[in-house]
């Protein structure tokens, strides 16, 4: 059973981007611009006092924030809403020390990624030296989450680019407070409050205009459901940040450390089954199969763990597992994200079989190899083009902080700007200042 | 702004068949799919919070506008409930 959520209703507070005139298309595309020509250059002090503004006004506002949240759980809970989807409109007391912490770190990411560059010699005339600049205006388009108004209010806006958020109207009263909150902070930093946008209005023909503006939208950030994704990326043509869904594998080879290949399995699945770097089919080499579904789930059961192998029916099932862990793969589960504590096991003769098949069903976001022969992980990583590729350990370890490259808001899958953590480092160009001293071409 | 046709409903079921295999993450034929799927079940996964996106999705397929309040106060089981709810959209958009 799928219940739809309720109505949009007006949001209580904040004080943007209502439906109305002012929220035409033209209307909100003109401040978002001016405030972005208004704003000071990219790594001004502005920019680090509204990370740290931001955070100290999230803790003094977090009793009105989690208030507004409230308004929204008791809605979506009437209207029927699951509670595993309420769940995710919840915002918690667990969140803020995260949501402040995630302020901190990217101020003082933003000071190394604005320092100086002192140049490089352009011929025997003159100096080059790389500057960063903003995208400029971004738009986010995401579904119900409270955090990712956090995320979006924050890092595009310390790369110095303006940014529109369109979340779920199911979180229309905390996104409006979180509007609030942000443009205070924006306000105490001496920042447009312009360069945050929160779209309160959920009609589908507002964002259908919008994306039909390139000539004022710079990027196009879609997070959530595929179908939304898709949309954002045929509906317009307005360059896109996006990832795509996680269908990811791990190929265990018969030089595995199986022990291992079990423990990497159960960490890229388990904290977060549902999550984009999750795997979702093991292709094992045909003559360790068995030996590994056994240590998986032996693993399993000592974890105490929900979790389900959906075992290919021409590998035999470990002598005394528990059946109640084990069902038959079927032709449907191949190329599908399962979103449970499921995982496929699916025999391979080889790693040619085995890269062959990633190429054919992956999405191109995580793949890893478990392999003590050096060769065969070279000669996967060399195979499978992926954002990233992870031989020997967790898919779960594709994530900005964990590998020290930032912050992040996503993870994009496409082929141009970035791909892997957009960072924000991401949120950023750069352009040439050249120090020409009079030179000509001639 | 009205749409300029109206899809029958045998296209709706294929636009509708389209989004929901997306949806849930599958990568199998619209002919896998029957109208008495479950819409949450071994095989489908659909949420309530992807509506947004399935909507714009099916209006893309379908080339139609379909009201904004189409889902809004309604619970769906099957894939059928969702191609009858989009077929009727569909018409009274004309």
């Amino acid at each position: 059973m799928v219940t739809a959520p309720p109505a949009g209703t007006p949001a209580a507070t904040g004080s943007d981007a209502r439906p109305g005139p002012a929220s035409s298309p033209d209307a909100l595309l003109t401040a978002a611009r001016e405030a972005f020509a208004a704003a000071p250059p990219i790594g001004a002090d502005a920019y680090h006092r509204y990370a740290r503004e931001l955070a100290a006004r999230l803790t003094a506002d977090w009793p009105a924030l989690t208030r507004a949240n409230r308004r929204d759980i008791e809605r979506a809970e009437r209207a029927g809403m699951p509670p595993v989807l309420v769940d995710r409109l919840r915002l918690t007391d667990d969140h803020l020390p995260r949501l402040t912490a995630l302020a901190d770190r990217a101020g003082h990411e933003l000071a190394a990624l604005t320092a100086a560059d002192t140049g490089r010699p352009a011929g025997a005339w003159g100096t080059l030296r790389r500057v960063p600049r903003p995208l400029g205006v971004v738009l986010m388009v995401y579904e119900a989450r409270p955090t990712v108004t956090v995320d979006g209010a924050l890092l595009p806006v310390l790369a110095g680019n303006a940014v529109l958020l369109r979340g779920g109207k199911e979180m229309a009263d905390t996104d409006a407070a979180l509007a609030a909150t942000a443009h205070a902070a924006l306000r105490a930093a001496g920042l447009p409050t312009g360069l945050v946008t929160v779209l309160h209005d959920p009609r589908r023909a507002l964002l259908r205009a919008l994306l039909q503006r390139p000539d004022a939208i710079d990027v196009l950030i879609p997070r959530g459901s595929p179908s939304l994704i898709a949309h954002c990326r045929d509906a317009g043509r307005i360059p896109l940040i996006a990832s795509g869904g996680g269908v990811n594998h791990l190929y265990v080879h018969a030089s595995a450390d199986l022990p291992l290949a079990a423990t990497v399995t159960l960490d890229s699945k388990l904290p977060e089954p549902a999550g984009c770097t999750s795997v979702e089919l093991v292709l094992a080499d045909r003559s360790v199969a068995t030996a590994y579904t056994a240590e998986l789930l032996r693993q399993a059961e000592r974890r105490g763990a929900r979790f389900t192998v959906r075992l290919d029916p021409s590998v035999a099932p470990p002598a005394g597992g528990d059946p109640d862990r084990i069902a038959p793969l079927a032709e449907h589960d191949i190329g599908r994200e399962f979103l449970d504590p499921v995982v496929g096991v699916l025999a391979v003769d080889g790693p040619g079989q085995a890269i062959a098949h990633i190429r054919r069903h992956g999405s191109g976001h995580t793949e890893g190899v478990l392999a003590t022969d050096p060769d065969v992980a070279a000669g996967f990583t060399r195979a499978v083009d992926a954002a990233a590729v992870i031989v020997n350990g967790s898919l779960r370890l594709h994530d900005g902080p964990k590998l020290g490259l930032g912050t992040e808001l996503a993870i994009a899958t496409g082929r141009l700007h970035v791909r892997g953590p957009v960072t924000l480092g991401s949120l950023m160009t750069s352009g040439w200042v050249v120090e020409a001293n009079g030179e000509l071409r001639g | 702004m009205s749409a300029v046709h109206t899809p029958d409903r045998l296209a709706v079921a294929d636009a509708v068949k389209r989004v929901v295999i997306a949806e849930s993450r599958l990568s199998v034929p619209t002919s896998r799919i029957s109208e008495s799927e479950p819409l949450v079940g071994e095989l489908l996964r659909v949420n309530s919070l992807g509506f947004v996106g399935m909507l714009v999705r099916i209006e893309d397929e379908l080339d139609v506008v379909l009201p904004d309040d189409l889902f809004v106060g309604r619970t769906f089981h099957t894939v059928g409930d969702l191609i009858d709810v989009v077929a009727d959209g569909a018409e009274a958009g004309r």
